[in-house]
């Protein structure tokens, strides 16, 4: 035990740690990762009181802040994959292409309070609570939306994208 | 003996198998708007910095410090890094947002050397919000940043007025 204990701290203070961002994940890592962070979320996001259903209108609001704010990592509808979130380490989830297993609590949750050693901030500072609650509602039905309403909202958003500023 | 090597394999696999249930059943909190403690700050702090130290030998150029490249650096500072590493001109904040905070570098500078630090914004560090940024700067650019970074709390005369000046506005039409 002290051996092990003693080359980990070894591993360390040599620098034998590699800690570039642009290096292939393992999949055992990824996998074992997303898990443990997908367990502590469901754990504390169970503290969040159930979100009445969106009406559209809170669907269309919540679309144009995604598109405002959060394109840059998690990609642009219709568009390619982010190449930006691709040099995080871990990658950053591509919402548009794949959608998300997360409840809409859980959304709400993640935005609200960051996901700590990834590059997902807490966005509790610009973000009131009503505006997450828009996001949340745009993200969750991300896979299920048809694409004519997709394609209104991106029409819809483009005018406003001088409002929030840009969070990475 | 038997016994000897079963309890020498029990010590080997139990602690890291019990680290690393403790995460996947969900016991570690993931929100990053809190502080990182001390002795997590520490161990991770070393390591990220020793891991540089052996990794970043590429020599910067010979005229690493000339003051065109400091403009050229700043004003890639400016556009690309201050939104999280605070801006030149601004009293410093601090950041509880990401986790671990990002470093404020106008307020702190970096003790890092050039070719560290080129390294860095070239590579990344992982588990971090630093993504990679070599597929975006050009090698001029990332030692432009270097450097910047490098003089960023001692800029000599003139220069954080020049990076900050904004660029001439185009000739009204007519």
């Amino acid at each position: 035990m002290l051996l092990l204990l003693l080359s980990a701290a070894a591993t360390v203070q040599f620098g034998l740690m590699d800690v570039s961002a642009n290096a292939q994940i393992p999949s055992w890592f990824e996998q074992w990762y997303s898990a443990s962070v997908r367990r502590s979320v469901e754990r504390q996001a169970s503290s969040v009181t159930p979100l009445a259903p969106a009406t559209d209108a809170e669907v269309i609001g919540g679309g144009r802040l995604y598109l405002n704010d959060c394109v840059g990592c998690h990609g642009e509808p219709g568009k390619p994959p982010s190449e930006f979130g691709a040099t995080f380490y871990p990658r950053v989830p591509q919402m548009t292409a794949k959608g998300t297993d997360y409840t809409e609590n859980q959304i709400f949750w993640i935005a609200k309070h960051g996901i700590r050693r990834t590059g997902m901030s807490a966005q509790s500072d610009g973000y009131s609570d009503q505006k997450l609650r828009l996001l949340t509602a745009f993200i969750s039905r991300l896979r299920t939306m048809p694409p004519e309403t997709m394609r209104a909202i991106v029409a819809q958003a483009k005018p406003a994208q001088q409002s929030a500023e840009p969070k990475k | 003996m038997k016994i000897f090597w079963l309890g020498f394999l029990a010590a080997i696999f139990v602690l890291p198998l019990a680290v690393a249930t403790y995460f996947r059943l969900g016991f570690a909190d993931v929100q990053s708007d809190t502080p990182p403690s001390t002795w997590e700050s520490k161990i991770m702090g070393v390591a990220v910095r020793q891991a540089i130290v052996r990794r970043a030998t590429q020599q910067p150029p010979a005229d690493l410090e000339n003051e065109e490249r400091l403009v050229e650096g700043g004003k890639l500072y400016v556009n690309g890094c201050a939104g999280c590493h605070g801006e030149l001109d601004k009293p410093p904040g601090k950041d509880w947002s990401h986790f671990p905070p990002v470093p404020q570098l106008p307020a702190i500078g970096t003790h890092y050397t050039a070719a560290q630090s080129y390294w860095i914004v070239k590579h990344g560090i992982r588990m971090t919000a630093m993504s990679a940024y070599g597929p975006f700067y050009s090698e001029q650019q990332l030692w432009g940043i270097a450097a910047f970074l490098q003089n960023i709390r001692s800029l000599p005369p003139g220069v954080q007025e020049r990076i900050l000046a904004k660029p001439a506005s185009p000739p009204a039409s007519n």
